[in-house]
C-alpha cells in the first residue's frame, strides 16, 4: 500500500510534464495548421541535383525493390544519382547493384566500402558527389514516386531549410509486432510535423532524409556516434543552428522488425544511442540560442527516457499486483466467475484516472491528425489493439537495459543481434 | 525560435486541466461519501422501524413478522464503504465517520436479529458470524479471510456476516471485543457465540456452521427452482 502511494506520488509530475508536452505539440500544430495545408500544393520551380546513397550489408532480398522505387521517382533523371555502397556483404548484394548500374548508366553507380559501418558507407558516397542535395535510403526502405519532388519543394520554398525529413510508415505490416509499429509510426507522423513547427526535430531518420550539400561542408560528415549516426548529425545541425523541417506528404516505407526480439534489439540500439549522444551534446541543454530544441524538447526527451521507464515499471507493478490479488482470491476460495454488475458508484474517479483519460483523448487526437496528415490511410483500427497492449510491455525491457548499459558503460554485445545495426557497427 | 508566450499559455492550459481533474475528482468523491451516508441513514430508519416492529412482537405471533425485518442493504453498504476507503484512504475523516456509523448499524442489526431468534427461534433461525479484522498491515491473513467470508455469503445467502475494524476507535466495538474476548490476534471470528482466532479456510468455516443454515439454503434453492419451473 505504501509502495503504491509512493509510486503514485511520483507519477503526478510525470503526468503533468507529459500532458504539458502533448499540449505544446498540439497547440503549435494547430497554430500552424494553415501553413501546413499550404505546404501541400507547392510546385517545384527548379530541380536541384540529388544524390541518394544506398548503404547495404547483405541486403540481397530487398535491394532490388529499394532501387526500383528510387528509379520510379518522378524526378528528372539527369538530376538524380543513386550510389549503392556495399559494406562487405557476403551475399549477392554487390552483384545486384552491378546489374542495376549496368541497366541504368549515368544514374546508378555501385561502390564497395571495406571499412565497416553505415557512416563509412554513406561518407564514401558523400565524398564522391557534388550534387546540390544529398540523402540516403536504407536498403530495406522504399520511396513513392512523388516523395523526392515533395521534399525538394521545401528546399525550393525556403533557402534557410537545410534538411527535410520524410513521413515514415511500416511497409506491409504482417506480424503483431509490425502492426504495433505501424501504429507507432502513425503517431510519429504527427510528432515529426509538430516538432518541425517548433524547429525542434529530434532525428533526421536514415530512410530518405535529404540535406543540402553545404550541411556537410559546414558541420562535417557522418560519425559512428554510438550506432545512431542519424541522431548525432541532427544534434550537430541544431548546434550549428541549421534548419530542419518535415514533409508530411513525402512517403517512405521501411520494413519493421518482425519479431519481438528484433524489435527490442532495434530499440535498445536507438535508446542507448539517444542517451549516449545526448550526453555527448549536453551543452545544448537549456540554452536559449538553441531555441525550443535546446530549451525544451531535447531535455524533455532525455528526461522521458527515465520517466518512461518509471511509468512502465509503475504500470507493470499495478498490473501484477492486481493479478496477484486475483490469484490470491482464486487460491483461497477457488474460481467462481460472476457476471459483473454495473454500478456507477464503483467507477474510478481518482485525479489520476481523469488525467489519464484526458491524455488518452489527446493521444487519440494525435493518431487522428497523423492519419489525416499522411496520404497513407493505415489499417489503424485493426492495428491499434496491438499497439495498446503490446507496446507497453516492450518499453521497460529496452529502456531499462539502455539506461543500465549507458551508466555502467557496458559494451554493446546485443548490437550484433540488431540486423540493421550490423551495417552500422 | 524560443517563444516564451507559447510555453506560458501551455502551462496555464495544463494547470487548468489538472485543476479541473482535481475538483471533479473531489466533487465525485464527496458525492460518493454523501451517497454512502444517505444509504446508512436509510438503514438507520430500517433498523428503527424493525425495533419498533419488534417491540410490537409481544402482541403479534411470529408468523406475522415480516422477512424483511433485517436490512438487506447492510452488506451492500459494506462493499461501498470498502471502495470509499480504498479511494480516500483509511485515515480520511469521512471514511472513519462512515465506518463508525456502519459499525454501529451492524451492532444494532445484530442485537435485533438475536432478539428475533430468541423470540421466534424455531421459525426465524439465523446464523451470525462476527468478524474482526485489521487493515493496518499487521494482519496478513485478513485479506484472505475476507475472500472466504464473501464466498461463504454467496454459498449461504441467509448467513449474516458483521465485519468490524479492530482498530476503529469506537466504544461499542470495544464492548464487542470484551464480550467475545477478542485479543489482538487477528483475524478473529465469532460463530454461534464461540470465538476463533487465526485464518479459517472455507472448509473450516463450512464445518463450523450449524446444519440449520445449510438446510435452510437447500430448502430456499428448492423453493426457488420450483417457483421458476411453475412459471
Amino acid at each position: 500500500m505504501i509502495v503504491e502511494h509512493i509510486l503514485q506520488g511520483f507519477m503526478y509530475p510525470f503526468l503533468f510534464l507529459s500532458m504539458y508536452f502533448q499540449l505544446l505539440l498540439l497547440t503549435s500544430f494547430f497554430e500552424n495548421k494553415k501553413k501546413i495545408k499550404d505546404e501541400e500544393g507547392r510546385e517545384v520551380s527548379i530541380f536541384p541535383s540529388v544524390t541518394v546513397a544506398v548503404p547495404c550489408w547483405n541486403e540481397e532480398k530487398t535491394l532490388g525493390s529499394t532501387l526500383d522505387s528510387l528509379l520510379a521517382l518522378d524526378y528528372p533523371k539527369d538530376k538524380l544519382k543513386i550510389y549503392v555502397v556495399d559494406n562487405n556483404s557476403s551475399d549477392r548484394t554487390y552483384a545486384i547493384g552491378e546489374v542495376y548500374a549496368y541497366n541504368n548508366p549515368g544514374i546508378v553507380e555501385v561502390y564497395r566500402e571495406s571499412k565497416q559501418g553505415k557512416h563509412n558507407a554513406v561518407n564514401l558516397a558523400l565524398s564522391l558527389t557534388r550534387t546540390d542535395l544529398f540523402g540516403c535510403l536504407d536498403a530495406d526502405s522504399f520511396v513513392m514516386p512523388q516523395t523526392l519532388k515533395t521534399i525538394v519543394s521545401y528546399f525550393d520554398a525556403d533557402e534557410k531549410v537545410m534538411a527535410v525529413t520524410p513521413c515514415l510508415h511500416i511497409r506491409n505490416p504482417r506480424t503483431f509486432v509490425q502492426r504495433m509499429q505501424a501504429v507507432e509510426y502513425l503517431m510519429g507522423v504527427f510528432l515529426r510535423k509538430a516538432f518541425g513547427e517548433l524547429d525542434a526535430i529530434q532525428v533526421t531518420p536514415g530512410p530518405f532524409s535529404i540535406f543540402r550539400r553545404e550541411v556537410f561542408e559546414k558541420i562535417g560528415k557522418y560519425r559512428k556516434a554510438h550506432n545512431t549516426e542519424d541522431f548525432e548529425i541532427t544534434l550537430r545541425m541544431h548546434k550549428a543552428q541549421l534548419k530542419i523541417v518535415n514533409s508530411h506528404k513525402a512517403l517512405v516505407y521501411t520494413i519493421g522488425p518482425a519479431t519481438g526480439r528484433g524489435f527490442v534489439y532495434q530499440r535498445l540500439r536507438w535508446a542507448r544511442g539517444f542517451l549516449e549522444n545526448a550526453l555527448d551534446y549536453k551543452d545544448l541543454f537549456f540554452k536559449k540560442k538553441y531555441g525550443n530544441f535546446g530549451m525544451f524538447t531535447l531535455p524533455m526527451a532525455f528526461m522521458f527516457v527515465f520517466y518512461g521507464l518509471y511509468a512502465s515499471v509503475f504500470a507493470v507493478y499495478t498490473l501484477s499486483s492486481n493479478l496477484f490479488d486475483i490469484a490470491k482470491r482464486w487460491l483461497t476460495v477457488g474460481i467462481h466467475p460472476h457476471i459483473p454488475t454495473f454500478d456507477l458508484f464503483y467507477f474510478n474517479t481518482t485525479v489520476m484516472s481523469f488525467i489519464v483519460m484526458v491524455m488518452l483523448t489527446m493521444l487519440v487526437l494525435v493518431f487522428y491528425i497523423g492519419n489525416q496528415l499522411s496520404d497513407d490511410k493505415q489499417d489503424f483500427y485493426r492495428n491499434f489493439p496491438m499497439f495498446f497492449f503490446l507496446y507497453p510491455l516492450f518499453i521497460p525491457i529496452f529502456l531499462g537495459r539502455a539506461v543500465f548499459d549507458t551508466f555502467t558503460k557496458r559494451k554493446n554485445n546485443w548490437v550484433l543481434q540488431d540486423t540493421k545495426s550490423l551495417s552500422t557497427t | 525560435m524560443f517563444d516564451s508566450k507559447k510555453y506560458i499559455f501551455t502551462l496555464i492550459l495544463t494547470v487548468a486541466i489538472f485543476a479541473t481533474a482535481f475538483f471533479t475528482s473531489t466533487f465525485l468523491s464527496n458525492k460518493r461519501v454523501e451517497s454512502v451516508k444517505s444509504i446508512q441513514d436509510n438503514i438507520a430508519i430500517d433498523i428503527l422501524s424493525s425495533e419498533t416492529q419488534f417491540s410490537l412482537l409481544g402482541e403479534v405471533p411470529c408468523s406475522n413478522v415480516s422477512d424483511s425485518i433485517l436490512s438487506p442493504q447492510l452488506s451492500e453498504i459494506g462493499d461501498k464503504l470498502s471502495k470509499t476507503e480504498t479511494d480516500r484512504g483509511a485515515t480520511d475523516a469521512d471514511v472513519i465517520y462512515l465506518k463508525k456509523y456502519y459499525s454501529l448499524l451492524q451492532i444494532k442489526d445484530y442485537i435485533l436479529s438475536k432478539k428475533l431468534v430468541e423470540k421466534c427461534g424455531s421459525t426465524k433461525k439465523q446464523v451470525f458470524i462476527i468478524y474482526f479484522y485489521s487493515n493496518k498491515g499487521d494482519c496478513t491473513d485478513c485479506e484472505k479471510e475476507g475472500f472466504v467470508l464473501t464466498r461463504l455469503k454467496e454459498m449461504y445467502p441467509d448467513l449474516r456476516v458483521y465485519s468490524f475494524d479492530y482498530n476503529l476507535p469506537l466504544s461499542a466495538i470495544d464492548s464487542m471485543k470484551t464480550i467475545y474476548r477478542v485479543k489482538s490476534s487477528l483475524p478473529a471470528l465469532v460463530i454461534e457465540d464461540k470465538t476463533y482466532t487465526g485464518f479459517k479456510s472455507l472448509e473450516d468455516l463450512d464445518r463450523l456452521l450449524p446444519r440449520s443454515i445449510k438446510v435452510q439454503t437447500t430448502v430456499n434453492k428448492v423453493k426457488a427452482a420450483s417457483t421458476t419451473s411453475a412459471q
